[in-house]
């Protein structure tokens, strides 16, 4: 086995013994942080794949934005320094259900695709996404920063208008 | 001899060594750093310090606490949640140690030239923050949330005009890498980003300064363990070694940024005297002792001010910092343009 | 969270209803809170900022403080009940260890009380030492005042500085009294012993300098932008409200009400002294700070004259029955022998009656309240202090403040907590 293969399999390990803890744990907060775990081990799989920036993005927006958004979301909801919050299972026939129908799909789509394949390509990506983003998928591009931006706009009225009623009662 | 030639000649074990190298600084630079901070803060205070360990200045004072740390009991508190409280110190540290990778000690060492160097730099510090979160929920203290929450909102927010400030020396040079934004800042110190492209780098640099002092938790940004107000924020809860794990990261972190600093806008390993007294073992001290330099500002800074409330925090990052650095940007660009 | 009851009494023993009733009034913490977003935070007794022991709980939304409770008596000695059982000679040492940095103001207050029980009055030079004392005292706690309040907002260098000048005046203690901190200077009917020319001159020598090392003080804060954002606007405390929490002192006089007892109710000689009242009219804690560092310049002031006034002469009264002979007179003198062991043993039996005696320490209005039956010790005796009667204020200055303001709101008030606890 070539060195390489072996970091693989550590990091597919770490994706996938956290994304488990993520699942099965009874606990919220417990989740979140194996959560950054996955997101570290999916990021170094990029890195294998010769996906730099895309790798260093996951790193940046998962783990700096969204894992701390989420942490946030959970220890500010709630309350916890006096209450343990467990998630239960719930519903579990027409759970399995769903899930096997789902998982069905995708062992389909996984089998009956045609996978085309092409060698890893060497070298820096940085500049083609760049080059890319301002040229071909100018669009998309900017369709999506327009849609943050708006979300943006959106989450400031809607925190501004809940400080305005709180400072009213 | 042949044989460790053999194993040096080995890439995944050379790996492994750059990626230790790094080690062999930090860990002597954070016993100097803390017995130098207690000697700025006592001069400044009409003290003289720790005076008596190891006899000259008490110069092994750190070192003396380092044992003692190493020697305490492991308190780990009875409500905390165990696995978490005990991991999070060392997640703290994997954040500041991981940007150690990418950063230039001179033009021969860099741990890992990568072509996103800064990119990697500003993702990988943003681990610390998951660790404060984690360590701070996990010892189950009131005093200790405050701290994680005000640590997050935070770091998080200083990471944006932190990160604009980069993009512009990033616009300049045109390479995310280190390396590569070090060697276009070639020749005399006025060839330095900070003095070369005045002004507009050097308000970036103003700004990127505020906001990795931000990103440090130092004064007067050190809301996230004001002492005075949380008691010791994050870290209340911790004592030994875990405690010194945190301050270790601490200083490590403050390392980073410093580095970060001189590497974008003071020239990194350059000489100041054009190719006077310049090479990769004078790029060694010329970049170590521009950042020591930065360290001891952090140091005068903190020993100076009183800190600023969480709305005043706030109120700094997006009102004066954000559309100076937004500013700053479309004017570099503009630059570019009318410079081409 | 929010069915839960909390009290800063906070025990779990059975009360009568009405005790309970009054204490609910105005300690509970419990009100609606449905969705259970705020929080209860106990802040001290061990807290480094709460200037001691002084305990707050509070409930917070967010940051904010929506309503906060003192809570006093961890540092309680018992130093009212005590006096019953001390003669009135005894009870000085204990007056040092209420407002502890500024032992000597203590020690005048006491003693003036008692003076005034008994209507004698001390020799003119030994009212001038009291009176560079009690302003040196004053200094003393301002000195300490600023540092501490400079480091609870986060400027750390600060309080060494201040320190610095403090310790001057200890050792200017050290030649005048004997003792560097808990004096127990005044004497019934005048001083422990006279002011020598050595201590004159250091006094004289540390008023001199003091001005210029203020000067470098509020350097480093008054044009600081961050402390100024800190202090501005926090902790209002409105005129009326002084008024009715019965504020006193530069808490008082932060709030713009010009009262001060050295100038409305003169004692010792004051009133042969020229100084100003100093006030501000910002109800914050910023002008909270700057009447306490006005207040410090008005103190070099007084002592300064003082010293120029000070007249030769005794500080002991001619009144053989109530007042300490000398040691070296009572090893010598037959008399002195047999007033020393009258006083000692039986004490100075001031006539039945009652008095009220204060004086503008540096927190506050000082008082001593006794009540005398004729016998060697009060039979009750009441100390009105400042920091517990400023301390009183807070739940209005918290409300709405945020965990940072906390600290720099205590730090303006000032609280010490052996006075405060008694």
């Amino acid at each position: 086995m070539d060195f390489v293969d072996i970091i693989f399999v550590v990091f597919a390990l770490i994706v996938v013994v956290s994304a488990f803890i993520v699942v099965f744990s009874r606990s919220i907060i417990r989740s979140a942080f194996s959560l950054l775990f996955t997101f570290f081990g999916v990021a170094g799989l990029y890195v294998l794949l010769n996906a730099d920036f895309l790798a260093v993005t996951q790193v940046l927006i998962y783990v700096g934005g969204i894992l701390i958004l989420i942490l946030f979301g959970v220890m500010l909801t709630t309350n916890v320094v006096s209450v343990e919050i467990k998630t239960g299972t719930l519903q579990t026939v027409p759970a399995a259900v769903i899930v096997a129908v789902l998982s069905g799909t995708i062992a389909g789509i996984f089998w009956f695709t045609e996978w085309h394949t092409a060698p890893a390509r060497e070298g820096p990506t940085t500049k083609a996404l760049g080059t890319l983003f301002m040229t071909d998928y100018l669009l998309p591009f900017e369709i999506a920063s327009i849609l943050l931006l708006v979300a943006l706009i959106g989450a400031a009225m809607i925190a501004r208008h809940e400080r305005g009623t709180e400072g009213g009662r | 001899m042949e044989s460790i030639q053999a194993i040096l000649n080995n890439p995944y074990v050379f790996a492994a060594l750059m990626a230790l190298a790094p080690l062999l600084w930090i860990l002597p630079y954070a016993l100097f750093a803390i017995w130098f901070e207690r000697k700025v803060s006592a001069h400044m205070q009409d003290r003289l310090g720790p005076m008596r360990t190891g006899g000259w200045h008490g110069w092994s004072q750190s070192i003396a606490d380092l044992v003692k740390l190493l020697l305490k009991e492991d308190l780990i508190p009875a409500k905390s949640k165990h696995g978490l409280f005990m991991l999070a110190p060392y997640v703290v540290f994997v954040g500041s140690y991981a940007a150690y990778a990418v950063i230039p000690f001179t033009s021969a060492y860099v741990g890992s030239e990568i072509n996103v160097g800064i990119f990697y730099f500003v993702a990988v510090s943003s681990l610390v923050v998951v660790g404060i979160l984690m360590g701070a929920w996990s010892s189950n203290n009131k005093w200790s949330l405050f701290g994680a929450m005000r640590s997050a909102a935070q770091i998080v927010s200083y990471e944006i005009p932190g990160t604009l400030a980069i993009l512009a020396v990033v616009m300049v040079v045109g390479s995310l890498s280190l390396q590569d934004i070090v060697r276009a800042q070639e020749g005399w110190f006025w060839n330095w980003f900070v003095f070369g492209k005045f002004p507009f780098l050097f308000i970036a640099f103003l700004i990127y300064f505020l906001c990795s002092l931000a990103e440090v938790n130092r004064t007067p940004f050190d809301i996230p363990e004001a002492e005075s107000e949380l008691v010791a924020g994050y870290h209340t809860e911790y004592s030994g070694m875990r405690f010194a794990m945190f301050y270790l990261a601490e200083y490590a972190n403050m390392f980073a940024v410093s580095a970060v600093a001189v590497t974008l806008f003071f020239g990194g390993w350059q000489s100041p005297f054009g190719t006077f007294l310049s090479g990769p073992a004078w790029g060694v001290f010329w970049f170590l002792s521009k950042g020591m330099g930065f360290i001891f500002l952090q140091m005068w800074l903190r020993w100076t001010l009183p800190r600023l409330r969480v709305d005043q925090l706030m109120y700094v990052n997006w009102k004066v910092l954000m559309p100076f650095a937004f500013v700053n940007i479309i004017f570099v660009g503009l630059w570019m343009m009318i410079a081409q | 969270m929010s069915k839960q009851k909390l009290t800063a009494a906070g025990g779990t023993e059975p009360r009568s209803a009405l005790l309970q009733a009054l204490l609910d009034k105005d300690t509970m913490l419990e009100f609606d809170d449905p969705l259970g977003s705020d929080m209860v935070l106990n802040m001290g007794p061990q807290h480094p900022a709460t200037h001691g022991v002084l305990r707050l709980l509070i409930r917070l939304d967010g940051e904010t403080v929506v309503r906060a409770i003192p809570d006093v008596g961890y540092l309680h000695r018992g130093y009212e009940k005590l006096a019953e059982s001390c003669s009135y000679h005894e009870f000085i040492p204990h007056t040092d260890r209420l407002d502890y940095l500024s032992p000597i103001s203590n020690n005048v207050a006491y003693v003036l009380a008692v003076e005034k029980l008994l209507g004698i009055e001390a020799p003119p030079r030994a009212q001038y030492i009291r009176v560079i004392g009690a302003e040196l005292s004053r200094l003393a706690s301002h000195l300490v005042w600023f540092g501490s309040m400079a480091m609870d907002v986060g400027a750390l260098t600060l309080l060494l500085w201040t320190f610095r000048e403090r310790e001057r005046i200890q050792d200017i203690w050290d030649i005048l009294t004997g003792v560097r901190f808990t004096t127990s200077f005044a004497r019934i009917g005048g001083l422990a012993q006279d002011m020598s020319d050595e201590s004159a001159q250091m006094t004289k020598e540390f008023i001199d300098q003091l001005p210029k090392n203020l000067d470098e003080c509020e350097s480093l804060l008054n044009k600081n932008r961050i402390f100024i954002g800190r202090c501005d606007g926090i902790g209002i405390l409105s005129k009326e409200d002084a008024i009715a929490m019965s504020a006193s002192g530069p808490v008082l006089r932060g709030s713009g009400v010009a009262r001060d007892i050295r100038r409305d109710e003169p004692y010792l000689v004051y009133p042969e002294l020229d100084f100003d009242v100093i006030t501000f009219d910002g109800c914050d804690s910023l002008s909270r700070y700057y009447v306490r560092l006005n207040e410090m310049r008005e103190s070099i002031k007084i002592i300064r004259q003082a010293l120029e006034k000070m007249p030769k002469g005794p500080v002991s009264a001619q009144e053989p029955k109530r007042v300490l002979p000398k040691k070296e007179r009572i090893y010598t003198k037959m008399e002195e022998l047999i007033h020393d062991f009258m006083l000692i043993n039986f004490g100075i039996n001031p006539p039945v009656g009652e008095v009220y005696h204060a004086i503008e320490s540096s927190k506050g209005e000082l008082g001593f309240y006794i009540i005398s039956d004729g016998r060697g010790h009060p039979w009750r005796l009441k100390i009105r202090s400042p920091s517990f009667m400023n301390i009183q204020a807070l739940p209005i200055m918290l409300k709405g403040g945020m965990i940072s303001d906390i600290v720099a709101i205590i730090g303006s008030i000032d609280p010490v907590m052996g006075e405060a606890d008694k």
